[in-house]
């Protein structure tokens, strides 16, 4: 009589959808994702004055150690004792790379008016900065 | 009589075993390099900042963002405030605070393009009561 080997069935996990689901969750978060990437312009500000008014220096400059560029809340921008002016970003451009010609180490003071437009603040401090000026000082009136 | 020999086709298979290999690494990747936003909500979207062209990248690792809105709200962690008053000082509070956790804190402002510059300079006042000096304005690429 033949006697019959029985016959042992092997469990497996199916692995070749793995990839499938794999794939699946990378685009899940593929698509989910939203980089925000933080890119903008970046100043230190001055440490705040102290409470006792008799620690406090004043220091005058003159027009050769500091040029003033003032905004109106128009708009418009004065530099030095100059009239309000609308001017350009190329003709900012040429002011700043002359003042800077004048005197390399030179303080450019962004004085903006409190209506003034952030934006029109932004667009002086951009041009600074693409001029390698490393002394700017931002205030208002 | 020769011998015609039939020949041989060769299959070329790509192995894929690999692939979810693969396929697991990447998702890992963008598991491990994806940075939540911790804020709500974008207050002021990205088409209202101000445009620039010497911007450069901030780390996000050691930065807080303040939202200042076009009507001079301004929102830290998602909590409105304003600065209409010389003693509010809620944002010098919070950002002490912060400071205290992180030294090399860095503020990130979004703020509106049409806004007017005494909010912004308000906040900048309460930054340097708490003595936090390290700002940035965050702005749009402008192309060259």
């Amino acid at each position: 009589m033949k006697i019959g080997r029985k016959r042992k069935s092997k469990a497996e996990i199916p692995t070749a959808s793995m990839s499938d689901i794999a794939f699946l969750l990378i685009i899940f978060f593929m698509a989910t994702t939203k980089f925000d990437v933080k890119e903008g312009i970046r100043m230190v500000l001055p440490q705040a004055a102290p409470d006792d008014a008799q620690k406090t220096e004043t220091i005058t400059l003159t027009e050769k150690e500091m040029t003033r560029i003032q905004i109106t809340p128009t708009g418009l921008i004065a530099i030095n004792n100059d009239a309000p002016a609308d001017i350009d970003t190329r003709r900012l451009d040429a002011i700043i790379s002359q003042k800077l010609n004048e005197n390399g180490e030179m303080i450019f003071r962004v004085i903006t008016d409190r209506d003034a437009k952030y934006n029109d603040m932004i667009r002086v401090v951009d041009r600074l900065k693409a001029a390698n000026v490393e002394k700017i000082s931002l205030s208002t009136n | 009589m020769a011998k015609i020999k039939k020949e041989r086709q060769n299959y070329t298979n790509i192995p894929t075993s690999s692939m979810s290999d693969i396929a697991f690494l990447l998702l890992l990747f963008f598991m491990v390099s994806t940075v939540f936003v911790q804020e709500k909500q974008f207050w002021v979207e990205r088409e209202a900042w101000p445009l620039a062209e010497s911007i450069e990248r901030i780390p996000r690792n050691h930065t807080t963002t303040i939202y200042v809105m076009r009507d001079e709200t301004i929102l830290i962690d998602d909590i409105p405030t304003r600065i209409d008053t010389e003693e509010d000082v809620f944002v010098s509070d919070t950002l002490i605070k912060k400071r205290n956790d992180d030294p090399d804190l860095v503020v990130c402002f979004r703020t509106h393009r049409e806004t007017k510059y005494g909010a912004m300079s308000d906040v900048m006042r309460q930054l340097q009561a708490a003595n936090t000096l390290l700002v940035a304005f965050e702005t749009q690429r402008r192309q060259q």
